[in-house]
């Protein structure tokens, strides 16, 4: 296994962890836990927004990782 | 398949058994659409037109039927399974087939996780016990794999099962309507339009969405008898009998009860059921609620598992989806995946927004299914077409333009999820029909652009170009870190993916 492939496989589950958090955050601040939104003084009309962002970053984060990790 | 000639042939599905007659084929439609939004969507609609809801329920009817036609002559000159899947591909093939079935497929998948959610939700009013929202997600998984075995066990029991729930709802809402007509303390009802002709058309838009879900007729229709005359048939039968129920249950409604009152009401059929019948009327009509969200998730269940199965029978999907069971004849693979993927989406909570998205999908199909029938008749004539939609092509454009028009109505934050649904469409046609590596390759440029414009907005912070305004300093600094590391760590992985070769890492 070159370094590459390894250097491929530890940047893609960071990646995909990232992606996931990301995801799982945009949930945290829909349902507002721990009072999220005013920690980050995120206004209720906003959080809408932010979770599209979130998710879409999320998705596009965990699929590229998985190509990494994949790695054909 | 190019040719007319090979078009018939196409009408046997293999696998598949044709076991559903009109009156299974009907109550498939009607199920499809009664969920339990109806009954609590009245309320807002009547704060919205007033006592002319009934001409919004109307007017939903009226461009539901338009469509509806277009499923009628799709679906008995096409019986496959699949439903607008397959008439999109018949007209046009590639990308804007996979659109379709793809909204169609996921569409059904939330509307399923609402319907099973709306059930759990529903069993307070019928029994005294508490109901936390663990305990309604245990619930909607439970339904989802008792539905699942029945969709796997054969269409013919899902059909039977859909029948018998069907009928006990009609005959619920058919008892409180004759108990509406004839009560002592009903009223007239008076013409009352609180906004005038707009707030009728925005309460068109609102409501619309209880007539969708009726074309899951066309979803089952390679297990139904007689595809040429059953199909069209039932379509038309189960539109025509929901105008008919809508407009009678909102008359009833207004009648019971004013529409002042009915307006700030959460649930206002029940409330006017307990108006009219007192507490027995509650209970009726929390169990008809009960069976709308049973029927709707039964018909959802089906119908995904169908778009799935044709869409890997073309090879949009992997081939495993298109499996059929050698006992069931049903294709249990696709039943399956499709109920855990819903499973987890009513396990999360998080549907009562994504649900949205259902409508968004279901108006765009009903665009392309009007879209693929024109194209149909204009470059194929040949095609034996045993019902043809009146007044054509009046009929579609009309279908076309009014399911658009619902769309500008639509809430700006479901528009941005139907967005994002089209954007995941693209991503998963690619992913399928396109090469491997050139996908990741995609998919590292966009990485890239992310980590550049991530390193750009913690430069900007850090230099103090953009101010986070309201976030104590600890936090702003945990925040700047993290978006130093994640930019990194994009701009990696960007230029990792980007440089793939095939065959290497």
């Amino acid at each position: 296994m070159g370094i590459r492939r390894n250097v491929s496989i530890a940047v893609g589950l960071a990646q995909s962890i990232i992606g996931v958090f990301a995801a799982v955050f945009a949930f945290i601040l829909y349902y507002n836990f721990s009072g999220i939104q005013t920690v980050l003084n995120i206004p209720q009309k906003d959080v809408l927004f932010y979770m599209l962002v979130l998710i879409v970053f999320g998705f596009v984060s965990i699929v590229g990782g998985l190509f990494l990790v994949n790695g054909q | 398949m190019d040719n007319d000639q090979g078009e018939s042939r196409l009408k046997k599905e293999h696998g598949f058994k044709r076991e559903l007659g009109l009156l299974h084929a009907t109550m498939i439609g009607i199920g499809g659409a009664i969920s339990a939004g109806v009954f609590v969507m009245l309320g807002h609609a009547v704060a919205l037109a007033g006592t002319t809801v009934i001409i919004a329920l109307i007017l939903c009817g009226i461009i539901n039927l338009f469509t509806m036609c277009s499923y009628a002559e799709l679906g008995a000159a096409l019986p496959r399974a699949g439903g607008e899947y397959t008439y999109s591909k018949a007209a046009y093939g590639g990308f804007f087939s996979f659109f379709t079935g793809w909204f169609e497929w996921i569409s059904n998948m939330f509307f399923a996780a609402l319907s099973a959610v709306g059930f759990a939700y529903m069993i307070p009013y019928i029994l005294p016990i508490e109901m936390p929202l663990t305990s309604v997600a245990l619930i909607a998984i439970a339904l989802i794999a008792v539905f699942t075995v029945i969709n796997i066990r054969g269409v013919k029991e899902a059909g039977t099962t859909e029948t018998a729930m069907m009928l006990i709802l009609l005959a619920i809402l058919l008892a409180y309507i004759v108990s509406g007509m004839t009560t002592p303390q009903a009223q007239n009802v008076q013409v009352y339009a609180p906004e005038g002709f707009f707030g009728v058309v925005k309460a068109t838009s609102y409501i619309f969405v209880v007539f969708l879900g009726a074309e899951a007729v066309a979803v089952a229709q390679a297990e139904i008898k007689d595809p040429s005359k059953t199909i069209p048939r039932a379509i038309l039968l189960s539109a025509a009998a929901l105008i008919a129920f809508y407009t009678l249950v909102a008359f009833v409604t207004l009648r019971t009860v004013p529409s002042e009152s009915l307006s700030g009401q959460s649930a206002p059929i029940i409330f006017a059921a307990e108006q009219a019948l007192g507490k027995a009327g509650t209970v009726l009509l929390v169990i008809a609620g009960t069976i709308a969200a049973l029927s709707s998730l039964n018909t959802s269940i089906m119908a995904q598992s169908r778009v799935a199965y044709a869409m890997s029978r073309d090879g949009y999907f992997p081939k495993v989806f298109s499996r059929i069971h050698d006992k069931f004849s049903t294709p249990h693979v696709a039943v399956v995946i499709g109920s855990i993927f819903t499973a987890v989406l009513a396990a999360t909570g998080v549907i009562n927004f994504v649900g949205y998205a259902t409508d968004f999908g279901f108006i765009i199909g009903f665009a392309l299914v009007n879209l693929s029938l024109m194209k149909l008749r204009r470059e194929r004539p040949l095609i034996d077409r045993p019902f043809k939609t009146p007044l054509y092509p009046f009929t579609p454009i009309a279908g076309i333009v009014t399911s658009l028009f619902l769309l500008i109505f639509i809430d700006v934050g479901v528009l941005s999820l139907g967005l994002i649904l089209c954007l995941l469409a693209v991503f998963a046609y690619y992913a399928r029909m396109v090469g491997y590596l050139r996908f990741r390759i995609a998919f590292g440029g966009i990485s890239l652009s992310l980590g550049f414009f991530i390193t750009f907005l913690a430069y900007s912070i850090a230099s103090g170009t953009m101010l986070l305004s309201g976030l104590s300093p600890t936090t702003a600094r945990i925040l700047l870190f993290i978006l130093i590391i994640t930019s990194v760590i994009q701009v990696a992985a960007g230029i990792l993916n980007v440089t793939a070769k095939k065959g290497a890492a």
